[in-house]
């Protein structure tokens, strides 16, 4: 099952997502793997994945670093060499550092064609793995119009909500610890 | 009444030519300015009708309620734009806090309230 999961920030996403890919993994017992999407570029990033990769420890994720092309996950290996199975179950956290990855590239150029390019990455691996929980971030309520770049990003990151609500299974909003199902 | 609203770029508007049948011949798209055309179904984008009270120094609710009964057969959409920073600038404070009150008036007066999540349509009156 594909689940989409989004919500404001802090409200417990993560964790909500994390129990459903554990438990999807446990039910059905396939590999469990952590889409690890932040690529460091200093200290403070990579004390931030220490946190995290201590947070996760114990809930038995294979964690896979990817912070562009997500789908030649499929093909490669897990952080500990071991060939990932496409049947297993990833959780992806999150489409938002996934998009700022592709469209906010290195050089300080932004692709504008990231956001549509991206959907149709994350429809395929959504279409090829039938069990990943991808989790993103509710950014669409201020009351202010932003800059170009920040305006594209959401605009970009909306079209990938709205794509990968319409292909899921389901679709819960994570609200401060509740939860709603929309699927 | 038909209340629908959800924050930017979630689709309100094809959520709601697909789910009520309608086209976009059928949309007022509202602009900011204090007027409002209900020849059309749908009032579309009313943040920016309440931008144009605010800057015309009325109060979007009671605007609305001179309208009476004429508004009872329409479909009305909103940004909703009250969960993100306060802004800075007063004008997009004001604009911000109106329109919530607005909101809180249309739902009451609604018969049915719909927010769009991700494309998505949860109805939370009616």
């Amino acid at each position: 099952m594909n689940i989409f999961i989004s919500g404001g920030c802090k409200n417990g996403k993560s964790y909500h997502a994390q129990e459903l890919a554990r438990d999807m993994a446990r039910e059905n017992s396939l590999p469990l793997y952590y889409l690890a999407t932040m690529i460091p570029t200093d200290e403070e990033d990579r004390a931030r994945i220490r946190r995290h990769l201590s947070e996760r420890d114990g809930w038995g994720f294979e964690t896979i670093e990817q912070g562009r092309n997500i789908c030649e996950v499929l093909t490669g290996s897990t952080l500990s060499g071991e060939k990932v199975s496409p049947e297993g179950v990833f959780l992806l956290d999150s489409v938002t550092a996934l998009l700022s990855n592709e469209m906010f590239l290195p050089d300080g150029f932004m692709d504008e064609s990231a956001g549509e390019r991206l959907a149709a990455e994350l429809a395929d691996f959504a279409a090829k793995t039938g069990n990943t929980v991808f989790v993103s971030d509710y950014i669409y309520s201020d009351a202010r119009t932003f800059d170009r770049y920040t305006e594209s990003y959401r605009r970009a990151l909306a079209l990938i909500d709205r794509t990968l609500a319409a292909l899921c299974d389901r679709v819960i909003e994570v609200s401060y610890g509740f939860k709603y199902l929309y699927k | 009444m038909v209340l629908i609203f959800g924050g930017a770029y979630q689709g309100k508007l094809e959520y709601t030519l697909d789910n009520f049948g309608l086209s976009e011949g059928d949309v007022y798209r509202c602009g900011e300015n204090t007027e409002l055309d209900l020849s059309f179904k749908v009032l579309y984008g009313l943040e920016n009708f309440v931008m144009g009270c605010v800057k015309a120094g009325i109060e979007a609710g009671e605007l609305l309620s001179e309208y009476g009964d004429s508004l009872t057969d329409k479909i009305i959409i909103v940004t909703d734009i009250s969960q993100g920073i306060v802004p800075m600038d007063p004008k997009e404070r004001s604009w911000r806090e109106m329109t919530g009150r607005t909101m809180v008036y249309l739902g009451r007066r609604a018969d049915r309230v719909i927010r769009v999540f991700c494309g998505l349509g949860r109805e939370i009156k009616g």
